[in-house]
């Protein structure tokens, strides 16, 4: 071995540091995970009350902790009106029932979005890394363009100019997301396409296209799924954000966002629980996404 | 060689912006949007409508209309002069409109960020220093939690918690009590104007304003830049020449400078890449706190489909954020030349 080579290469003698290790985090952030996936489904059919018709009776505030097992009692035994457990708000929609049928929302336009964005990005990046020419350099440039795109502001305009609704939201941020697939599949498929088993296959005369899609495509895949958890999770907060500024999904859908933006005004005057109780969910699902992203990340690392 | 690198760097820039300035151009007047009605109002007369379209310019055909905004048209006074047309809502020049705008997002990230580094640096130095420890830990848990957080819901909880619980913040209504004369406008950055003049209540008085915003956006903030310094830490202490160091008997305190100074560079990226995500990123946090920055500007124009202020407003955030990038490449590749070989 050259002196030089001694020099470049780092010895490997100085201790690897471990992560620590969060097993119990990563539990709880997949039960958060897979109860709000649940909530998406069933949400607005297990709500006590319907999620965007008046109760009639506005803030109520939520029953105090010593009523609780009282009020539960009643519900077992079907006695007494059924209670407002996270109070109402200014237009008396019933918080809790709002908070639960949320993810219906919340969840598909994320979900979708990132799943949109993975079918405009990954094969733009497959053949972007895969075949390197003139063609595919513009591509990576107009990638770059709306990569430099401020995303929030972006997503806004997007939205609002195209109409407020739940189908254009998704397309929005499937358009704002899809280029940081495009960047992960074509820098994982440069690195796999140098390896022995293309070689091979081009040996037995497979297409080029078949060896992309076929051998190299499946290999390349790994971290576009694990930074799918995080951008599922960036959608949802960037979906409330929208809304908190009027430029989201519109009222009275059962919306976290539109729901903090609603009890916004009554939070200064001391009327926590319209936005509180949302806004903990936003957190804890935005969090668990985060958490389950960084789990899988390093799985995959290993 | 350093030269042809920041010729480089430049000309990238420029064709991006470039790029920038069609695709949102276009993308606006392709989206099925009517700024007119929204202008006139529904109950217009075709007349007031076909006026209206006229008077701003609507009824050219597209490419007149681009080739105009940009100034190479008739009347030429465009985007080549620097010119970013006038607001359809309030007829003020946009760049006039951001010039009170941009100071006030400035100084709310100025400060935000002052104070995240103050605090996440040393954080996150000493959770490296032994990793999987009981600050680790936490330190890491937090980086996670910090960073996926409704920035406007804390905000709101801060407001409920330090304004009507406690008393100690004013109200969310902006960013100077309006029973104080301002000072006047020297540099635009009220905090700096008003110690000019000397108008120290003013001072003061922002400041208290600002409380509570920072106090939300360090909250937030915090969580990536600890993560991210431990990260570079942890990195910069298992490299070779830490562990000749240490071989060497060097003290633990001589160690972590060593290291700390390995890992400040490519902290230092990514600290100024988050500056520039948060000029467009920090709209709800004005929002919440009716600061009247660039990102309440964007939510106005937008909703009121002002397009010459949504095209001006998105291409100084990303100018400015294209700079950013760029002051920090070259600043980069002087402290590291190897950057500008590869």
């Amino acid at each position: 071995m050259s002196q030089a080579e001694l020099l470049a290469a780092d010895t490997g003698l100085a201790p690897t540091i471990r992560e620590p290790r969060f097993g119990g985090l990563t539990i709880f952030a997949a039960c958060v995970v897979g109860i709000m996936l649940v909530l998406a489904v069933i949400g607005p059919s297990i709500a006590p009350y319907n999620p965007s018709a008046s109760a009639f009776a506005q803030y109520i505030p939520p029953p105090a902790i010593g009523a609780i097992p009282h009020l539960l009692w009643n519900m077992v035994r079907g006695v007494g009106p059924m209670p407002h457990w996270f109070g109402t708000d200014a237009s008396g929609f019933d918080v809790f029932s709002r908070v639960i049928s949320a993810p219906r929302v919340d969840l598909v336009i994320a979900v979708l979005a990132n799943g949109f964005a993975l079918l405009l990005g990954v094969p733009i990046g497959l053949i972007a890394g895969y075949f390197r020419n003139p063609a595919t350099e513009i591509m990576m440039r107009v990638s770059d363009v709306v990569q430099s795109f401020p995303v929030f502001i972006s997503a806004m305009i997007l939205v609002a100019l195209a109409g407020q609704s739940v189908v254009n939201l998704v397309i929005a941020l499937a358009i704002l997301y899809a280029p940081i697939y495009v960047r992960l599949t074509r820098s994982e498929v440069m690195s796999q396409k140098v390896r022995g088993m293309v070689e091979a296959s081009r040996a037995i005369g497979l297409s080029e296209m078949a060896i992309a899609v076929r051998h190299v495509l499946p290999n390349s895949l790994g971290p576009t799924l694990v930074q799918s958890s995080v951008t599922i999770g960036f959608a949802i907060l960037l979906t409330a954000g929208l809304s908190f500024v009027g430029a989201g999904v519109r009222p009275p859908a059962a919306e976290w966002g539109l729901m903090i933006a609603t009890g916004a005004n009554d939070m200064v005057l001391g009327q926590w629980w319209a936005s509180v109780f949302p806004g903990i969910a936003i957190s804890l699902t935005v969090f668990s996404f985060a958490v389950l992203g960084e789990m899988l990340e390093r799985h995959y690392r290993n | 060689m350093i030269y042809r690198y920041i010729l480089r760097r430049l000309g990238i820039s420029v064709l991006q912006l470039l790029g920038l300035v069609i695709a949102v151009f276009f993308l606006i007047r392709m989206l099925p949007a009517d700024p007119v009605a929204r202008l006139v109002g529904m109950n217009a007369s075709p007349a007031a409508y076909a006026q209206a379209a006229h008077s701003l310019g609507l009824d050219q055909p597209i490419l007149i209309q681009f080739l105009r905004y940009f100034g190479l048209g008739h009347p030429a006074h465009g985007l080549l002069e620097g010119y970013l047309g006038v607001s359809w809502v309030t007829n003020t020049p946009v760049l006039t409109e951001m010039g009170q705008m941009l100071p006030v997002t400035f100084q709310l990230l100025g400060l935000s960020f002052l104070v995240t580094l103050l605090i996440a640096v040393p954080v996150g130095i000493i959770s490296a220093r032994r990793p999987g420890g009981i600050v680790d830990k936490a330190v890491f848990a937090y980086g996670l939690f910090g960073g996926s957080q409704p920035e406007f819901w804390w905000g709101l909880l801060f407001v409920f918690v330090f304004f009507f619980k406690l008393g100690v913040a004013p109200a969310p209504l902006g960013l100077v009590d309006p029973m104080l004369d301002s000072p006047p406008t020297i540099t635009g950055f009220i905090l700096i104007d008003s110690l000019i003049t000397g108008e120290f209540d003013v001072f003061v008085d922002v400041l208290y304003h600002l409380m509570l915003p920072v106090l939300t956006l360090v909250f937030i903030l915090s969580g990536p830049i600890m993560k991210m310094v431990r990260q570079n830490m942890i990195r910069a202490l298992q490299s070779d020449f830490i562990l000749y160091g240490q071989a060497a008997g060097l003290s633990q305190g001589m160690i972590t400078r060593y290291a700390f100074r390995a890992a400040l560079a490519p902290s230092m990226t990514l600290v100024g890449i988050l500056f520039g995500v948060m000029l467009g990123g920090a709209v709800l946090v004005e929002s919440v706190f009716s600061l009247g920055g660039i990102g309440q500007y964007a939510v106005r124009s937008v909703l009121a489909f002002d397009y010459p202020a949504i095209q001006g407003v998105v291409l100084v955030i990303t100018g400015l954020s294209l700079i950013i990038y760029l002051v920090l490449d070259i600043l980069y590749a002087a402290i590291d030349p190897r950057v500008t070989h590869s």
